[in-house]
């Protein structure tokens, strides 16, 4: 579990994070949803320490991140698996290379062995004869498997995944989210996704927060989603006439 | 004023990452050989081809200039020798490759980190500044001083090839004069400016690469800035060595 306390975040004068507490639950996907510069990538790079908090804990299974020391923080990272939005796959490195390189910098396994980890993490995204491809050969959607195989192959604890259905067509988008949402049941592992893509949500949403301004206006379960009177969430949620007209009629 | 000082202050932060206790030291080595492929190996063609010219240039010059006959004219070989030892072969080799190093390396690490994956280092638990500067920062040091040695036998060579075809001086005494009175003390002096001529290219260039904000156009300002900055800064740190060991 990951549990944010009170956090606070600011740029020069201004909040982005505003009191934020929340659990994240160990098996489910905890979706952060909410528009544009509402804060949730910055929360996102705040729970892995991309960026440093100003107040709050963050904890990962009781230990605190903020508290940690830089050698305690590269520990911990070891169990985190993240995707991000581009995928982030290294441009000079092959797709087996890619998904390898966490095993070549923390593993002391056989070659083989590696070899055979990297080949299940890919055949689990449902990615066959690609090793020797480059990622500039592959497909946005292709990329994003390769990016979560990669974030799997060490088994972490955490995935967090920023907009994994950003640029993708609505097919492929489901596809992802459910290969997210079986790798968290699998792995049985707490997994925290940044969205605003309501398909998401309404698929794979376990735990929902929105965020709103940089703080958490409203936390509930994909189904309280549709029938909450929250009126800035119905905003986000209803966005067009034809939502705003469905949910009233 | 406080931009300059905040940017060296963020240099020294930089340097003290890179030099801190790598993850795993074959994964370095590795990229360090790359580094050296790269950077080293791939860098020789050129720096041939303008030594070459570059030292027949000054032969050519040097003996215009020495017209007195009293002089001899294998003053024409010490001449070109120690100017390629002292001072053209290492600085010329040094504003080369941070030209074309600088700038490489400067827009590769600064794609890196428009594109997330310095970030996807970073959440792996990999130290990014050091796992992408530190194999640089070894394969300039130590290849630059290789790539001086090279400067200057091509350099001597150049002006060998205009003696034996343009008639300059007598090739007899051109190879008397790069022979006359050798310090060896002038080769290791050279070296030692290359390598840090090196390590001037390779932080630099990293610094400016590691810190871009942005996208496409602020990588390219970046490169840019990467070769402005290490040239300034080589031709200033000639100064100091020079004056230092020289004077």
């Amino acid at each position: 579990m990951i549990r944010l306390e009170n956090i606070y975040k600011r740029f020069e004068d201004t909040y982005v994070l505003n009191d934020v507490s929340v659990d994240f639950e160990k098996g489910k996907c905890n979706l952060i949803i909410g528009s544009s510069g509402s804060g949730k990538t910055v929360l996102m790079k705040a729970m892995v320490g991309l960026l440093d908090i100003d107040r709050g804990s963050i904890c990962y299974d009781d230990r605190d991140f903020v508290k940690m020391s830089p050698p305690e923080k590269q520990d911990l990272r070891k169990e985190m698996g993240m995707l991000f939005q581009g995928g982030a796959l290294f441009d000079s490195l092959n797709i087996e290379e890619n998904v390898m390189f966490p095993l070549n910098m923390f593993s002391r396994e056989s070659y083989s062995r590696k070899k055979n980890l990297v080949d299940s993490s890919l055949e689990r995204v449902g990615l066959r004869d690609v090793n020797r491809k480059m990622p500039a050969e592959l497909s946005g959607g292709m990329k994003k498997r390769v990016a979560i195989a990669r974030a799997i192959v060490l088994s972490p604890n955490y995935l967090f995944c920023d907009e994994p259905n950003s640029g993708l067509d609505p097919k492929t988008a489901i596809k992802i989210d459910a290969l997210i949402k079986e790798i968290t049941l699998d792995y049985n592992i707490t997994t925290v996704v940044n969205s605003h893509d309501m398909n998401s949500v309404l698929e794979i949403g376990d735990k929902v927060i929105y965020i709103y301004q940089g703080g958490k206006c409203w936390e509930g379960t994909k189904e309280d989603v549709l029938h909450t009177d929250n009126e800035a969430l119905n905003n986000f949620v209803f966005a067009t006439s034809m939502a705003k007209q469905l949910k009233n009629s | 004023m406080l931009k300059a000082l905040a940017n060296i202050g963020k240099y020294i932060v930089l340097l003290k990452n890179i030099f801190s206790r790598p993850e795993k030291a074959s994964i370095y080595y590795r990229q360090t050989l790359r580094e050296l492929e790269n950077h080293g190996i791939g860098s020789i063609w050129i720096i041939v081809v303008i030594s070459v010219f570059v030292g027949a240039a000054i032969t050519i010059q040097t003996n215009f200039n020495i017209e007195n006959p009293w002089l001899p004219r294998y003053i024409v070989g010490v001449t070109v020798r120690d100017s390629l030892l002292l001072e053209f072969s290492s600085t010329m080799v040094g504003l080369m490759i941070a030209g074309k190093s600088g700038s490489s390396i400067a827009s590769e690490i600064g794609m890196m980190r428009v594109t997330e994956q310095i970030d996807a280092l970073e959440v792996m638990g990999i130290n990014p500044a050091a796992f992408l500067i530190l194999p640089k920062i070894i394969a300039m040091v130590l290849f630059m001083p290789v790539l001086c040695a090279v400067s200057v036998a091509v350099g001597l060579l150049g002006g060998y090839l205009v003696c034996l075809i343009g008639d300059v001086i007598p090739v007899s005494d051109y190879i008397y004069g790069i022979q006359y009175i050798f310090y060896p003390y002038y080769l290791s002096y050279a070296m030692f400016k290359a390598a840090v001529y090196g390590f001037i290219i390779a932080t630099v260039a990293g610094f400016y690469g590691y810190h871009v904000q942005g996208g496409a156009i602020q990588v390219g300002k970046a490169s840019t800035r990467a070769v402005v900055i290490s040239s300034v800064m080589i031709l200033f740190t000639n100064l100091v060595i020079t004056n230092i060991i020289l004077h």
